[in-house]
């Protein structure tokens, strides 16, 4: 069994950052935006 | 040149690449095509296209816009069954390509409908080619992220299904920010806005595309080896896709994803009719429209919370505690109406929400369980045609039992309650399917060398 490659290294963690950035940001912002309207429609 | 970049060969990974940037590459597709669960934003604009402050003669009807939605819930079922050997012998990103064509081409043709007002050109758009875009994108990450996370398949594939759910959070505000930009006092702006987020999710998912890799032969994550002594109900086996149409137990999960699903896409369109007519006069149709944003919260964490969970539990156990919480769950609801509580009607709903969204992300992960790794997008694919019986069923069953109730003298607050206790008893119908999955019998699995072959083959499409 091939062992697994480490992701070690600058430029992997680079590109975990990007790469989760790219998807979180948008998520995180329109579950935000969500919560915001949810609690105006409870005021 | 270009086509062999899609090759499942180009895909493999090099050593040193990160399993963790395949639930991004995964996230990719999925944000994009949950953009499907917030499509009726465009409902009430698309029926003022001419009249653009009110409806005017010649204006679609919302019934008949309602078919585009239904249509690409349709295809999204047939696509995924039809085209899930391909997706799983060609490899993710050639799948994820062309989900990237598919769907954004739908967002451009339907743009094109909307622009010559033409509703069959919508139909075809996002009907049709944007639900062949939603199946094929919907099962292409699955069996990737299942063999880069051997040790945890729910964890994994819970991440990506919980994108389907949080597309919409991102495409809802989207969708009107941009009407609202290209609105004009003579033009309603929807055209412009489909153009843009076809554009959009084209570059999206096709980022997702060029970063998925699979994992090479014989790889396995650092510490992991896989059990000498295979745990009960998860086999080391695999089944070939046809084949495992052949065992009760696809069947038998077929049933407990569809019942899962009736149950939780029947109340999810009526919550917010639900919550303002059980307390009329204390939940307002804007505090409704927030609950139902929460609750559709609750749909998206409960996706990899429960999924992350069944890698613990065992999938049989998780689904055990879907339908016999749920059969609870379901009953309490009219009791929360009639003690007129609120917070317990909340509280019920965010978690049937939750197991809702969690039937949908363990599901995978049970199949893999099931019949082994190789077929599994594929079987998942097929299974899939569950989602689309429910999507019909779920619906018309909650409307027509309201529908009969009202129609016979039930008060509107009371008139939910059958259907409550309808959709219970659906879940205790889960439970007993539930009770008799087991492991499938030893002639449907691939014989070895059948499967190494399958391994080195794996680039050449079209052999078993």
């Amino acid at each position: 069994m091939i062992s697994a490659p480490q992701s070690s290294g600058k430029a992997n963690g680079i590109k975990l950052v990007l790469a989760w950035g790219f998807v979180g940001i948008p998520l995180v912002w329109g579950i935000v935006q969500t919560l915001l309207n949810a609690i105006k429609a409870f005021q | 040149m270009a086509v062999s970049f899609l090759n499942r060969e180009r895909t493999i990974a090099t050593p040193g690449y990160s399993r963790w940037l395949i639930p991004p590459a995964a996230l990719c597709v999925h944000l994009c095509i949950g953009q499907a669960y917030a499509f009726s934003v465009f409902n009430l604009p698309m029926t003022k296209l001419i009249g653009i402050s009110r409806s005017a003669p010649g204006d679609w009807k919302l019934t008949e816009l309602g078919w585009i939605f239904s249509l690409a819930i349709f295809f999204l079922g047939v696509s995924a069954a039809v085209f899930g050997r391909w997706v799983e012998e060609g490899g993710p990103r050639r799948a994820m390509f062309t989900a990237a064509l598919c769907w954004a081409g739908g967002f451009l043709v339907s743009a094109v409908g909307v622009y010559l007002h033409n509703l069959w050109i919508i139909y075809l758009g996002y009907g049709v080619l944007g639900g062949v875009g939603l199946g094929i994108g919907y099962i292409s990450p699955v069996s990737t992220l299942i063999r880069w996370f051997p040790d945890r398949p729910g964890m994994a594939t819970g991440m990506a299904i919980m994108g389907f759910g949080g597309g919409a959070f991102i495409a809802s505000p989207l969708s009107v920010w941009l009407m609202g930009r290209f609105a004009t006092p003579n033009h309603v702006g929807v055209a412009e806005t489909f153009i843009v987020m076809g554009l959009v999710y084209l570059c999206f998912m096709m980022v997702g595309a060029a970063i998925v890799r699979v994992p090479p032969p014989g790889w396995a994550p650092a510490g992991y080896s896989t059990p000498v002594q295979p745990k009960p109900l998860v086999t080391t086996q695999n089944v070939f896709v046809y084949d495992a149409l052949k065992t009760p137990q696809f069947w038998l999960i077929w049933w407990i994803l569809c019942l899962n699903v009736t149950a939780g896409i029947g109340v999810l369109g009526q919550a917010s009719a639900m919550s303002q007519e059980m307390f009329r006069g204390r939940i307002t149709a804007v505090a409704a429209s927030g609950l139902v944003g929460l609750f559709s919260l609750f749909n998206m964490l409960g996706r990899f919370l429960w999924s992350s969970t069944s890698d613990h539990i065992g999938r049989k156990n998780t689904y055990f505690v879907f339908f016999a919480l749920g059969t609870f769950l379901y009953a309490l609801v009219p009791y929360s109406g009639a003690i007129g509580s609120i917070g317990l009607f909340v509280l019920c709903y965010a978690i049937i929400f939750s197991m809702y969204g969690g039937g949908f992300a363990t599901v995978p992960a049970y199949l893999r369980d099931m019949f082994g790794t190789r077929y599994v997008g594929a079987i998942h694919g097929l299974l899939l045609t569950a989602w689309s019986m429910a999507g019909i069923f779920g619906p018309v069953l909650v409307n027509y039992i309201r529908e009969y109730n009202v129609t016979h003298g039930v008060a509107a607050a009371q008139a939910y309650n059958v259907t409550m206790f309808v959709m219970a008893g659906l879940l205790v119908i889960g439970f007993i399917c539930n009770v008799f999955v087991g492991s499938v019998h030893e002639r449907f699995h691939m014989r070895a060398v059948e499967a190494e072959d399958e391994v080195e083959a794996a680039p050449v499409f079209g052999g078993r």
